[in-house]
């Protein structure tokens, strides 16, 4: 038995001995097992741009800015829980953070790594760099006329260990867009080109689109700027909107599908707090517009009705298909926002064509949100009738709607005159949005001090 | 070896076989102890033989032998007695107290056994007794109160519902919390069960443990006891230990049968005066109940209106006479019913022992179809191969599922459809119509029926476990020994996920698919070498080596948008998508233990692990892990030894290192599939636009991480008085954790909204003590007390530079937090506006927007620190009373201090629903001021603060008057600040959080031998939370929105809690 007992032992001996050995610790920690399989440390621009882009159309026009100041600018009624907050006119910083961040985080840093990808020697690809370019410059436009002072020249560079970045002035964000689009339009003419375009939900890669997509955000800049720099500015805008965009094909859109769905037919699956408002009804009603039945639904009484601002009418008409079908696009850059410029700019310096231009522009619209022609009503509410610089805002206006222009316009111009909410907590509509709470938590030595009363620097 | 294997043969047939003996005599007699009372269980052994029995609750044995023979009396605590059988067949006999009964074995770090008697640090033990006879499914709430210095949160009464635990408060910001969980010596995956602020509420891993089959729990607190585990020691450890036939000498067949109802304890009370619809006049489909009073309508009767059968509401006298009433909304809820049964056979001789039970558990919720099941098998066997080497296995299967309905912040959250429900609607009245639209209240928008959820929503859940190991014991000298001991926790959790087409949450169905295989491998190598180096000088070395490693990967599908109603399957939809994760990980350690004792006296303890871990950068993956405990044993000094009044007495000190390493893949950035939300809806993913989409990984890696560092120490005293009938036990501790790991919020402008850091400190410290008396010990009757008492603070100390909170959980606001300087988990929110002695400001401005006389929100300045759920102390008693057969323990369970966010009565004010909101009948004088005459006297208030208003620069301006403005509380209040919709801050929600409850009580019943086959039964009643005494107005405030998370503290319509009724049988064959 003993003799047995130490045979077991040698054996075992021998087994565990073997067991530590070819389990050394080299073999076992393994760093290699640290890299994640399903996360790849490298991707071509091509699977980034589409990310970008869907960003772009669900946060950047999609539910979150676009439902606040459609609010305010009475197109939208809040009439329950949060949505009523905002129609009184209460935004908060934290209410700000989803935006703020998919803006910083999704859209401009993966549009940033394209241009730097792009740029790399021996493959560089200069209309990928373009579309890079024209997206970043979309982007920083929306995000300065809600938010002035933005982070531009220190942004983006977390992975340089810059976690705080400085805030560049409004003035100086207009001018990175215009020279961000000047270069996007030079790179798109590049024929020395290495990676196409691809990727694209927005032009399939058609790089005249883009040129023409970015003419046209160059124009709605200038033109946001008349207030700055006077009739440069419409000059300016005037010159842009020459290279801008022919029809409502050229139209810079980000489509939704049956799998993701148009961002506000998700708020109101999900939420349902928000109503036509009273304002754009009623004046779509009054003419009789044909964009009606598409901009809202039947109320629950089968009519159109719009709820007042702050009246919380719950039975009022739900957005319509045009804006809340579930694949209905989202709108970075119309064909007739660039006509409602020209005639603007047209007007305002005295050029002849700005009738035709805001013509164009009503047809343009009625056109893309009924998928007719209308002409006869064209004819009887809108030809001929003289152009002043409050038809062509309130036309904008009602063109603009589930965009952020008409806010950038009534903070430009004053059009259209809108009344004080019921239950407003602050005498005046908001003119600007707050900063996100995330900047005021980790940026604080950076952020602005800034009420949603103040007025950004194009708007002084 | 032939020998061997007769000697399992011979094992395994004793399974079978009842072995016979012929030639002999009954032998009876009865066992006391030596104050003369009858000891029950005490084991009788006829020596040389497999022939045993026990003694019964009266003391009384009787066994078969033969003259000669020697009979073997054996009962822990006491010192064994052998008696050679004479002529007589009566032995009676009288047991003395062993001197080493103080020695209680308890099973420390890596399964090292060692004397409570020598500990340098605090230990608590919680037998099979406190945990058998608890009506819960994880074993974690039957812990609830059982010891100090640990914290347990059920999160709600759902079956199946998560559990969180933390021992000594928190060491790590947004990591894991929860302690190491171990079986029989193997680290099982535990945890989980968190969820976000809807879903479903999903269990925690550790309810896979049969609470029947554990034998003791071993509660590890400090470091000192946990150092061994190295770089799974910061969280503490809960070391359980099944039940094996070790020593048992006869085959024991134990059966346990319980049944048991669930119902629902407190509820937030709901209004029952006013109709559906605003500004007083009832409305269909309205969201809210500001309506008509519901005395002054009837139904019209008219069926063609088809959200109610009754019709729609109309004035009275203009209907059909049928009256308006307000339905009771908690008639949804149901009786839950549980019940659970298990068998367990067991034997045990020189030769081997084993341990095989098979149990059944069904449980249905107060919800209804919210189910929990589990099965489990467990075999350990051991097996003595010779005197010197012994060989062990044991196995454990279990599967458990569970069908789980939304809850929360959801639009298909039970509650949440419930609660706001307008006082007149009846969701019982059909959910579906024939179309298979939905019938709610909000005709057909808002929220789904509860009726709808339960019935058309559902989560199933389906686990399965096995968890099995093998040791190995070897005894070269009586000195030198290695064990070694591995094993695999290995389980597959799959669920299926499934919303009707037409529920609100997703309108056009949603199925989702998920698979996740988890496994962990351990293994334990340990050479034991102890020796008596002098008369007084022991000592006992280990040193050991532990190989430990994790994999996990889940594959998930899922389909919105189903083409075919109420089929289930991924591909009936136009696009579905597909993802995968993988998280592996490996760690490797060296460590030792040496224990010396001198005297009995005087107890050293030093131990020492180097670890290795993969998740670590490759140039920084080592660390080192000490720690020391001393025990000074001071009754054993000559002068106060053999003393009667203080029996034993014992100062204990130890100090460690241990830590916590990064999870996988934390030190490089990657690019991750993308996708888009916006905080309000589910967003959108990739395929889109029939693209693949990537963006780079919004948190950054680091290259550069350090292990995670938690210095902590401990003393204590353990005195015990009067023969032990008292005892005393105080330990101080301070944890201090450092260099803590997480992924650090950054401004997202940097292109990124978060960096993983070594950036945070953390301190707990508190007291813990623990009481235990026996008063009063008869022959009849016997008082056993136990008491705990725990108070600590878990302070922030440091945060990444730059960042002075992080987000743990919870909504824009509120929030839970963790902030320097602040308590862990703090909650921040709004607040009102106050002036600087923190009085609320009341509005005395009539020219500004605000109303006159009541609060404002300060939105202005963000969100500020307004209460933390942490109870200032916890304090539990557990008394025992014994008289003859009938014994009755019942355990109270006090919690002082903390407050909870009730958003659930917050939004109910914004709904007028909530029962405060009934007394809002008002009246107004021509010039719009409030009639004083004909408003009724409850319903004119006065709102507590101090005259004030705001400046045009936003500043405050009060002289500090205090307010005596009466006004009244109206729907306009209640949709304004009066609610979280309306705008109010969410510290008007916070509430007291504090409780005493009768959380357990057990009056059990044993039966002398039943019959020649029964040897004991048992017959008992156990409830639990029969009586909750709370400040907070909303369901049991032990709840959590977001389950086992480290955001604590959030009740937003979560699933109320239950008091449980459960009755059960024992039986031992």
């Amino acid at each position: 038995m003993k003799k047995t007992n130490n045979n077991i032992f040698k054996n075992l001996m021998a087994v565990i001995g073997i067991l530590l050995v070819s389990v050394s610790c080299n073999n076992w920690i393994d760093h290699d097992l640290n890299i994640d399989p399903d996360s790849p440390a490298d991707v071509p621009m091509s699977l980034l741009l589409p990310a970008i882009q869907q960003s772009m159309g669900y946060n950047l026009v999609g539910n979150n800015t676009v439902r606040t100041n459609n609010i305010w600018m009475q197109h939208f009624d809040g009439t329950d829980r949060q949505s009523y907050t905002e129609t009184r006119y209460q935004l908060t910083p934290a209410d700000v953070n989803n935006v703020w961040s998919s803006i910083y985080t999704e859209m401009m840093m993966n549009s940033t790594i394209i241009i730097n990808k792009a740029r790399i020697e021996g493959a560089a690809s200069p209309n990928f760099e373009g579309v890079g370019q024209v997206l970043l410059a979309t982007s920083l436009g929306i995000t300065t006329d809600l938010f002035g002072s933005i982070p531009y020249t220190e942004a983006f560079k977390g992975s340089e260990n810059v976690l705080s970045p400085s805030y560049d002035s409004q003035e100086s964000i207009y001018n990175t867009i215009f020279s961000l689009l000047d270069k996007a339009l030079a790179n798109l003419d590049n024929s020395a080109n290495t990676i196409a375009v691809e990727g694209d939900v927005i032009y399939d890669g058609d790089l005249n689109k883009w040129k023409k997509a970015a003419n046209s955000i160059k124009a709605r800049h200038h033109l946001q700027l008349s207030g700055v720099n006077g009739n440069a500015a419409y000059t300016a805008a005037l010159a842009a909107v020459s290279g801008g965009f022919t029809s409502n094909a050229d139209d810079m859109l980000v489509p939704f599908e049956d799998k993701n769905r148009n961002p506000i037919y998700q708020f109101m699956e999900e939420r349902t707090d928000i109503r036509m408002g009273a304002t754009l009804i009623d004046m779509l009603a009054a003419n009789d517009d044909p964009r009606l039945p598409f901009y809202a639904e039947e109320d629950s009484d089968g009519n159109f009705s719009g709820s007042t601002p702050g009246g919380q009418n719950d039975g009022a008409s739900k957005p319509g298909s045009d804006i809340a079908a579930f694949d209905a696009s989202t709108k970075l850059m119309t064909y007739s926002e660039l006509k409602f410029i020209e005639a603007e700019a047209r007007l305002a310096l005295g050029q002849p064509g700005a009738q035709e231009a805001y013509e164009a522009a009503v047809a343009a619209s009625v056109l893309r949100v009924t998928g007719a022609a209308n002409q006869a009503w064209l004819d009887a509410n809108i030809n001929g009738i003289p152009v002043t610089l409050e038809n062509i805002i309130t036309q904008k206006y009602i063109d603009g709607v589930a965009t952020n222009q008409p806010y950038a316009d009534w903070r430009r111009t004053g059009f259209p005159a809108l009344n004080i909410a019921e239950g407003a907590v602050i005498p005046n509509i908001p003119t600007r949005f707050p900063y996100a709470q995330s900047e005021l938590d980790y940026n604080s030595e950076n952020v602005p001090s800034v009420s949603i009363s103040d007025k950004l620097w194009w708007d002084q | 070896m032939k020998t061997n294997l007769n000697g399992i043969l011979t094992l395994f047939l004793a399974l079978v076989v009842q072995l016979a003996f012929a030639q002999q005599r009954t032998i009876s007699g009865t066992v006391t102890d030596q104050d003369g009372l009858p000891l029950p269980g005490v084991n009788i052994l006829v020596k040389g033989t497999a022939l045993g029995t026990q003694t019964d609750f009266d003391g009384n044995y009787s066994i078969l032998g033969s003259t000669g023979q020697v009979l073997l009396f054996t009962y822990i605590g006491q010192k064994n007695v052998t008696r050679t059988i004479g002529t007589s067949n009566i032995i009676d006999i009288q047991m003395t107290e062993d001197a080493q009964a103080l020695e209680e074995v308890v099973v420390t770090a890596v399964g090292i056994t060692r004397s409570e008697k020598g500990l340098g640090y605090n230990v608590q033990t919680v037998d099979a007794e406190a945990i058998s006879t608890k009506p819960n499914a994880d074993v974690v709430n039957s812990l609830s109160g059982a010891t100090s210095g640990v914290q347990i949160v059920n999160s709600s009464g759902e079956a199946g519902a998560s559990t969180f635990i933390t021992i000594r408060g928190s060491a790590s910001i947004t990591g894991n919390n929860q302690p190491l969980f171990v079986v029989n010596g193997l680290p099982i995956a535990s945890g989980g069960g968190s969820s976000g602020t809807g879903g479903v509420n999903t269990s925690s891993r550790s309810i896979d443990i049969n609470p029947d089959d554990i034998a003791s729990v071993s509660v590890l607190k400090g470091g000192a006891a946990t150092a061994l585990y190295g770089v799974r020691a910061a969280n503490g450890a809960i070391i359980i230990t099944t039940k094996s036939g070790k020593n048992l000498n006869a085959k024991k067949i134990e059966v346990h049968s319980s049944m048991g109802i669930d119902v629902i304890s407190q509820v937030p009370g709901r209004q029952k005066k006013y109709s559906q619809g605003s500004g007083g006049t009832w409305s269909g489909g309205n969201a809210a109940s500001w309506g008509a009073p519901i005395a002054e309508l009837e139904y019209d009767g008219d069926s063609s209106y088809k959200w109610d059968p009754n019709g729609r509401l109309v004035p009275k006298g203009t209907g059909n006479g049928m009256p308006a009433k307000a339905y009771d909304v908690y008639d949804f809820f149901q009786h839950g019913t549980v019940s659970n049964n298990s068998v367990s056979i067991s034997n045990g001789n020189e030769q081997g022992d084993y341990f095989f039970s098979l149990s059944n558990r069904d449980q249905e919720g107060i919800v209804p179809n919210n189910k929990y099941g589990r099965t489990t098998v467990r075999l350990n066997a051991n097996t003595n191969i010779s005197d010197n080497i012994k060989f062990g296995a044991d196995m454990a299967y279990t599967n458990s599922r569970a069908v789980q309905i939304q809850k929360g912040s959801n639009v298909s959250g039970i509650m949440l459809g419930l609660l706001r429900t307008a006082t007149t609607f009846d969701n019982s009245a059909g959910y579906e119509f024939a179309d298979g639209s939905q019938r709610n209240y909000r005709n057909g928008g808002g929220y789904d029926n509860p009726y709808w959820i339960a019935n058309n929503i559902r989560f199933d859940e389906d686990v399965n476990r096995f968890t099995g190991g093998i040791n190995l014991n070897v005894k070269f000298t009586d000195h030198l020994s290695l064990t070694y001991n591995t094993g695999i926790d290995w389980y597959n959790r799959r669920y299926v996920d499934q919303f009707k087409i037409n529920s609100r949450g997703n309108p056009r169905g949603y199925l989702g698919e998920y698979m996740n295989f988890n496994s962990v491998f351990n293994s334990d190598l340990l050479l034991n070498y102890r020796n008596d180096i002098t008369d007084n000088l022991d000592i006992s070395l280990t040193i050991g080596n532990n190989y430990y490693s994790t994999n996990s990967k889940f594959l998930f599908g899922d389909a919105t948008g189903l083409e075919i109603p109420d089929f289930y399957q991924l591909n009936n939809t136009s696009a579905n998508t597909t993802s995968t994760g993988t998280s592996r990980s490996r760690t490797m350690a060296i460590f030792a233990d040496l224990q010396l004792s001198y005297d009995d006296m005087i107890y050293l303890g030093l131990t020492g692990r180097n670890d290795w871990a993969t998740t670590m950068p490759e140039n920084n993956n080592s660390a080192f892990y000490p720690s020391a405990s001393l025990g000074f044993v001071f009754t054993e000094i000559d002068g106060l030894k053999n003393n009667s009044i203080l029996s034993f007495g014992k100062l204990r000190a130890s100090a460690a290192t241990t830590a916590n390493i990064a999870p996988a893949y934390q030190t490089t950035n990657n690019f991750v599939s993308a996708g888009t939300a916006d905080g309000w809806t589910d967003g959108v993913e990739f395929p889109y636009a029939g693209q693949t989409g990537f963006a780079v990984s919004s948190g950054l890696g680091n290259p550069d991480l350090k292990h995670e560092t938690q210095d902590s120490w401990e003393v204590g005293a353990d005195l015990r008085f009067l023969n032990s009938r008292l005892g005393v036990d105080f330990t101080y501790f301070n944890n201090n954790n450092t260099d803590l790991l997480m992924d650090v919020p950054i401004a997202a402008s940097s292109g990124f909204t978060s960096v993983f850091l070594n950036a945070a400190s953390m301190e707990s410290k508190g007291i813990e003590i623990s009481l235990n008396a026996t008063p009063i010990k008869t022959k009849d009757f016997q008082w056993d007390f136990v008491a705990n008492y725990t108070e600590f603070s878990n302070i922030v100390t440091k945060l990444a530079d730059g960042v002075d909170n992080i987000f743990l959980g919870g909504f824009t606001t509120p929030q839970v937090r963790a902030v320097v300087g602040e308590e862990y988990r703090s909650i921040f929110g709004e607040d009102w506006y106050r002036d600087e002695n923190g009085n609320v400001i009341i509005n005395d401005d009539p020219t500004d927007n605000f109303r006159d006389g009541y609060p404002m929100t300060n939105t202005s300045q963000g969100l500020v620190p307004i209460g933390n759920f942490n109870p200032d102390w916890t304090a539990n008693m557990t008394n025992t009373l014994t008289y003859k057969n009938l014994s009755l323990s019942f355990l109270i369970d006090v919690k002082s201090g903390g407050v909870m966010y009730n958003g659930t009565a917050f939004a109910m004010n914004f709904f007028g629903v909530h029962e405060r909101t009934e007394n809002r009948e008002v009246y107004y004088t021509a010039d719009g001021s409030i009639d004083f005459d004909r408003t009724p006297k409850e319903n004119i208030v006065v709102m507590d603060g101090v005259y004030g208003h705001i400046d045009s620069d936003g500043n405050v301006v009060s002289n500090g008057t205090k307010n005596v403005t009466p006004v009244v509380q109206d729907q306009a209040w209640f949709q304004g600040n009066g609610s979280n919709f309306g705008g109010g801050p969410s510290s008007a929600a916070m509430e007291p959080a504090d409780w005493v409850r009768l959380r357990d009580l057990t009056v059990a019943y044993n039966f002398k031998k039943l019959s020649p086959l029964i040897k004991d039964a048992q017959i008992y009643f156990s409830g639990r939370n029969l009586w909750i005494d709370t400040p907070y107005t909303g369901i049991d405030p032990e709840t959590n929105l977001g389950g086992a998370t480290n955001a604590q503290g959030m009740d937003y319509f979560n699933s109320p809690g239950t008091r449980s009724y459960t009755m059960g049988l024992k039986f031992t064959f």
